[in-house]
């Protein structure tokens, strides 16, 4: 087979979906690009037999058509050299021969036998769910949720980020036991309710391709895998099995103490105060009075302490709470909103940070984070 | 101290002074944790199984433990050692190194300081001990068995290379039966033949020990007295009465076993992230399996069923017959009072 591609244009395919190729892969061929050719159409498809991502290309000139095998290193790492120019492929493929001719030269190297790569998972329709999601809801879900997840290898379900499905909204919830994000969206909805556990990895890779995206992202999903297709991807992953704890019943629901702070002005005295506290720890802490918060921290192996107010709007009890500074910072971090509202009961209960304002009406974004002890 | 546990039986029990008497397992499947003077010198050791200690000694009076006892002597004997230093590194309940370059207390003579403590420790136990005195720790550990019992010796650097080359391998602290035999294996009997190693052979043979190894034998150590020696382990381990075949037993028994790790767990404020399960099986092979996980394991359930998994791999063995069961926990993050500890979302 035969087929004449833009050097930029495959090396920009290429690069999207080779994020899957897992550096320790349990089978050899995974190393590889699946190259598809068929009625003027390249298909590429990698996969860590987990996640498996693919991508088309239109081609106008073409000749012949079968699978190949490619492997992915030596691809990449030769067309990232190539100024922007037509390459032929010529495939022979009864020996696995692939030659690249550019412009002045000529570049060869051995497949593997396309149809040894590992069939890609289908859909059980019988029981699949299916929904059109705005391409920005998807993006948002996963970029305000995906931090907090956790790294439990006792506890797999807690990796991924617990997506939702109502008749109301669409829900991503992600939590390490420490923190709890639960991001909510009422301009995705499906007909029926559903849920599912997106993994870590294929989340992350649906957060580098999303912001290209323009259209509706097609969601579908049975109880092992889900299936987004985007314009030009179609990403394909294995679910998270078991039973996503019941994130709603530990959000704390009655929080009297709340107060309203900038949230930069936060975040910047947080980052400088955090330095001086103790490097296993990270504890800092907030001292809430009337309309002012006092944010310390101290490091008495090194006799090291740092002490800063900043105004805010309170008028809640007097209270003291400690919180790990790299959680803090990293909730505020991902919130976008100018103020936040700190929502807290005790010292010993969960604070909650959430938008003082919404930004737009269809969202609800909550952060939870659970409070430092002193052990005595 | 000298024959410590043993010494204190017949201390509190007269009837057993003079007589070859061991401190073990109340059935004769438990193992010697101390003997009598009198016992060693039939060949009775501490760790052997009591049916070989009464092989060796049929007149053996087996007496069971008071570890009750022997912790509150172990505290009069440590409050001793820090009325003289506060560089006291304890090693047992009956063994410590201190540091006595600038004592609090006493001559300014390590060896009078030694004889001061000894003394003062008979005077307020009615026991034996002995002690070595070198400028180091690994010379003045080995020093305390010249004299033994109720004795000490004193190694002057000027004599460490002479005494050092004379040191049969396995009279090195830090060198264990294993060791010491595959030492014997590349011909290495003695100091002097340690000296003629290499340090990368050493280090290539026993890893980071062989750095230690190639150092010793040159009476270099210099490690300092810790007073705040972490703990490195925690755990529990049960002989059972008689072998056990059953999977179903062994899990039960399991459970035990990890309530009371993690019982202790509890009490030292530690959390773990590796466990190990060690299993002894009626042959007396000796295996252990553990995993480590990238979180400490805080829920008990998990700590239980994650162990359950490791005796799980030994499944195929249980017909041998499991004689000891144990698990442990290290990899410790231990609290001090006074640490912050992250809360979590109780799911």
């Amino acid at each position: 087979m035969k087929f004449v591609v833009s050097s930029t244009e495959l090396l920009s395919h290429l690069n999207a979906i080779s994020k899957v190729i897992s550096n320790k892969n349990t089978l050899p061929i995974l190393d590889n690009f699946l190259f598809d050719l068929r009625d003027s159409k390249l298909t590429v498809t990698a996969s860590d037999l987990e996640s498996t991502l693919i991508t088309s290309i239109e081609l106008d000139n073409t000749d012949g058509e079968g699978v190949i095998a490619i492997p992915a290193k030596i691809l990449i790492d030769t067309l990232k050299e190539f100024p922007e120019q037509p390459l032929t492929f010529n495939i022979e493929l009864s020996n696995f021969a692939i030659d690249i001719y550019s412009e002045n030269g000529k570049f060869s190297i051995v497949g593997q036998n396309g149809e040894d790569f590992p069939a890609l998972p289908e859909l059980d329709e019988a029981n699949a769910s299916k929904i059109d999601v705005p391409h920005d809801v998807l993006l948002s879900g996963i970029l305000k949720t995906l931090f907090a997840t956790a790294d439990d290898e006792l506890r797999p379900v807690m990796n991924g980020i617990f997506v939702e499905l109502s008749t109301e909204d669409m829900t991503f919830v992600a939590s390490d036991a420490h923190k709890l994000v639960r991001y909510k969206r009422a301009d995705a909805k499906a007909d029926v309710a559903a849920s599912f556990i997106l993994p870590k990895k294929p989340a992350g890779l649906l957060r580098n391709l999303l912001p290209k995206e323009e259209f509706d992202v097609k969601l579908e999903f049975d109880d092992k895998n889900a299936f987004f297709t985007l314009t030009n991807f179609k990403l394909i992953c294995r679910l998270v099995e078991g039973r996503y704890p019941a994130y709603q019943s530990v959000i704390p629901q009655n929080n009297p103490n709340q107060l309203t702070v900038d949230r930069l002005e936060l975040y910047n005295t947080l980052k400088r105060v955090s330095v001086f506290s103790n490097q296993a720890s990270n504890l800092i802490k907030l001292s809430l009075q009337t309309n002012q918060i006092v944010v310390s921290a101290q490091d008495i192996d090194f006799s090291i302490s740092a002490v800063e107010r900043l105004n805010c709007t309170y008028d809640g009890d007097e209270l003291e709470i400690g919180f790990k500074s790299v959680f803090l910072l990293e909730i505020l971090s991902n919130l976008s909103a100018a103020e936040v509202r700190l929502e807290l009961s005790d010292p010993t209960r969960a604070g909650i940070l959430v938008p003082a304002e919404k930004e737009f009406e269809d969202e609800d974004v909550l952060m939870l984070l659970m409070p430092m002890m002193i052990n005595s | 101290m000298d024959a410590f546990y043993a010494s204190i039986e017949q201390r509190d029990f007269p009837h057993l002074k003079g007589q070859p008497i061991a401190v073990g397992g109340s059935s004769d499947r438990g193992v010697v944790a101390a003997a009598s003077y009198e016992a060693r010198k039939y060949g009775v050791r501490s760790a052997m199984p009591v049916k070989t200690a009464l092989k060796k000694c049929p007149h053996l009076i087996l007496t069971p433990p008071r570890f009750k006892v022997y912790k509150e002597v172990s505290k009069i004997i440590h409050s001793i050692f820090h009325e003289y230093t506060h560089l006291v590194e304890p090693l047992s309940l009956d063994e410590a190194f201190l540091d006595v370059t600038e004592p609090l207390l006493g001559p300014a003579s390590a060896t009078l300081i030694a004889k001061e403590i000894r003394k003062r420790i008979f005077d307020e136990t009615q026991l034996t001990a002995s002690a070595g005195i070198s400028y180091n720790k690994f010379l003045a550990k080995v020093c305390s068995d010249v004299n033994k019992p109720n004795g000490q010796f004193v190694l002057p650097p000027e004599k460490a290379t002479d005494f050092i080359a004379e040191l049969p391998i396995k009279r090195f602290f830090g060198i264990g039966k294993v060791t010491a035999a595959k030492l014997h294996d590349m011909g290495v009997n003695t100091g002097a033949d340690l000296l003629k190693m290499e340090r990368s052979d050493l280090v290539r043979n026993f890893g980071k020990a062989g750095g230690y190894f190639y150092n010793i034998c040159r009476g270099i150590d210099l490690r300092e007295v810790n007073p705040t020696r972490i703990r490195k382990s925690v755990g529990a381990e049960r002989t059972f009465e008689t072998d056990i075949t059953n999977a179903e037993e062994l899990h039960h028994r399991l459970k035990g076993i990890v309530e009371k790790t993690l019982s202790h767990m509890e009490r030292i404020n530690a959390r773990g992230k590796t466990i190990t399960v060690k299993v002894k099986y009626a042959d007396f092979e000796q295996q252990t399996r553990s995993k480590t996980y990238a979180n400490y394991l805080d829920l008990s359930y998990l700590v239980y069923t994650q162990a359950a998994e490791l005796l799980d791999t030994y499944s195929d063995q249980f017909h041998r017959g499991i004689r000891l069961l144990g698990m442990s926990f290290t990899n410790l993050n231990l609290h001090e009072r006074n640490t912050p500890v992250q809360l979590t979302i109780d799911f």
